[in-house]
């Protein structure tokens, strides 16, 4: 009984420090979102709610993310986020994400407060590593 | 034709030019159209605020200006919310700074159309009219009250007790200080949310141009169209000062000095947003009649940043020539002051960490007296 003790252990441990099976990024839903982008092997498409973004009105935005290229994995997080690169500023509030499935969130709370040139931040995490992409909207009065 | 009468013809015809620039019909193009437009139509709807059980209720208007006129509720029975929101004066004060008991850090807002806001207070430290009109009860400097004092207050004055029974079918005495403090505020929302500024010269001409109704849109001054179009145009003042009231309802640093005097800062939204986020009357809080929450999604994604700092509430424009001195300091006495501060914007105080937004409209003396006149119609 005392030698098993520390093979249970061991193969415990080694369980542990295996890699979690990763989850494929929810590919069936891709169809409904109207907007995509992809670079270098990352790609994420959206829609927001309401389909048009009005100025200073609150909207959520549902992503979907894929790494991995063609073998379409989900990443370990996503994070959205906007700015007026031209004005120096951010948006004044900090959208709060809801996960629906692995790849797939929806952040409520953005808020395009001014008009003109905003511009869209994804960020794709696969571990450490982040991929970030961005799309350029035009928000009139 | 001798030199003189060449002379004399130049002068006619210079002056001909002259008359046919100034008197050269001022005319809109289809984005200045649409930008116009969406300064419009006015009024807008003003549905009831779900998180004040008694907004747009009769009686409670009515208690609410009861409350709003009474020195009962200060302190030393000295001063009312009317002493520095009085309606002859837009509701503000004319001075540049507020002041009930002593003065205050900041310019008396004017309460035309406060109910449009998103965020109260020159800092947005409310989120709500109601839990607004809680400060300055609470402040020493201005009516001086506890929630104790407030509740007894009224629990003394019969007609004022009488009154609050009937709004709230309970008499104070049941409710609990801040429970009874929270009541008289949202009565006082009640009535400042009826304080509504009426159809302009610009809503006239602006629902003449979406009619296409020639004769009133030749009825508004042309001076005043000129202001528009810069105001649409070159000035960029509608980046921030857009929509029917005039104001996105959020937060700009303009280059105002933060200095209150040697050894204090006004931190703006940079502190309104940490005063808020501990504040027990938020609309994240209990006091909020909304169980849904359908109104808190700003409070609750607010994001505080070091740009927070020195910025402060972008105001509706409407009635803006009743409402001097202006800025949150009170630090600009006229409309000529405040159109000269953003014609010469002080871009070394701007642009270090901020916003990149404001750059010196170098105005012409007659472009500044058409901004002012376009201002004037609001």
């Amino acid at each position: 009984m005392n030698r098993l003790v520390p093979a249970s252990l061991a193969s415990m441990l080694i369980l542990a420090a295996a890699p979690a099976q990763a989850d494929h990024c929810p590919t069936d839903k891709l169809g409904a979102m109207p907007d995509r982008l992809a670079e270098d092997g990352t790609a994420v498409a959206w829609r927001t709610n309401p389909a048009k973004i009005a100025v200073n009105r609150p909207f959520s935005i549902e992503v979907i993310a894929c790494v991995d290229g063609e073998k379409q994995m989900a990443p370990t997080r996503i994070s959205v986020n906007a700015g007026m690169p031209m004005h120096g500023h951010g948006m004044n509030y900090t959208p709060s994400e809801k996960k629906l499935a692995p790849g797939n969130s929806t952040f409520d709370g953005m808020v395009f407060h001014m008009p003109g040139k905003w511009q869209l931040t994804f960020d794709v995490y696969e571990g450490e590593t982040r991929k970030r992409l961005t799309r350029n909207v035009t928000v009139r009065r | 034709m001798n030199h003189r009468r060449i002379a004399g013809c130049l002068v006619a015809a210079a002056a001909l030019l002259l008359v046919a620039a100034t008197d050269k019909p001022v005319t809109f193009d289809a984005d200045e159209t649409d930008l116009i437009l969406s300064h419009g139509p006015w009024p807008v709807e003003m549905p009831p605020d779900p998180s004040n059980r008694v907004s747009g209720a009769p009686d409670a208007i009515a208690y609410g200006k009861i409350l709003f006129d009474s020195a009962d509720i200060s302190i030393d029975r000295g001063r009312s919310c009317a002493t520095c929101h009085e309606a002859d004066r837009a509701f503000t004060d004319g001075k540049p700074r507020g002041g009930g008991i002593a003065t205050v850090d900041r310019n008396t807002p004017a309460l035309y159309n406060m109910r449009l806001n998103r965020w109260f207070g020159w800092d947005g430290k409310s989120d709500s009219l109601w839990a607004q009109s809680i400060a300055p009860i609470l402040d020493a400097r201005e009516l001086g009250m506890t929630a104790d004092t407030l509740k007894t207050r009224i629990a003394q004055t019969p007609t004022l007790a009488s009154r609050y029974r009937q709004v709230f079918d309970t008499p104070i005495n049941d409710h609990d200080a801040e429970a009874a403090m929270v009541n008289v505020a949202k009565v006082l929302a009640a009535y400042q949310e009826t304080i509504l500024s009426g159809k302009s010269a610009f809503d006239w001409f602006r629902d003449a141009l979406a009619a296409k109704d020639a004769g009133g849109i030749a009825g508004y001054p042309d001076t005043a169209k000129r202001g528009l179009k810069l105001f649409v145009g070159r000035g960029r003042c509608d980046l921030c000062h857009f929509g029917p009231n005039f104001t996105n309802g959020e937060f700009h640093d303009i280059g105002l000095p933060h200095f209150l005097g040697p050894s204090r800062v006004d931190k703006g939204r940079y502190g309104g947003i940490k005063l808020l986020r501990k504040s027990p009357y938020n609309l994240l809080g209990a006091y909020n009649d909304d169980k849904l929450r359908s109104t808190a999604g700003f409070t609750r994604h607010l994001r505080l940043t070091p740009k927070n700092w020195g910025e402060f509430r972008v105001p509706g424009l409407r009635n803006v020539s009743k409402t001097a001195p202006y800025m949150h300091d009170g630090s600009k006495k006229t409309l000529e002051d405040v159109v000269k501060h953003y014609s010469e914007s002080p871009e070394d105080r701007l642009h270090q960490d901020g916003e990149k937004l404001l750059k010196p409209l170098n105005l012409t003396t007659a472009e500044t007296a058409d901004l002012i006149a376009f201002l004037r119609t609001l």
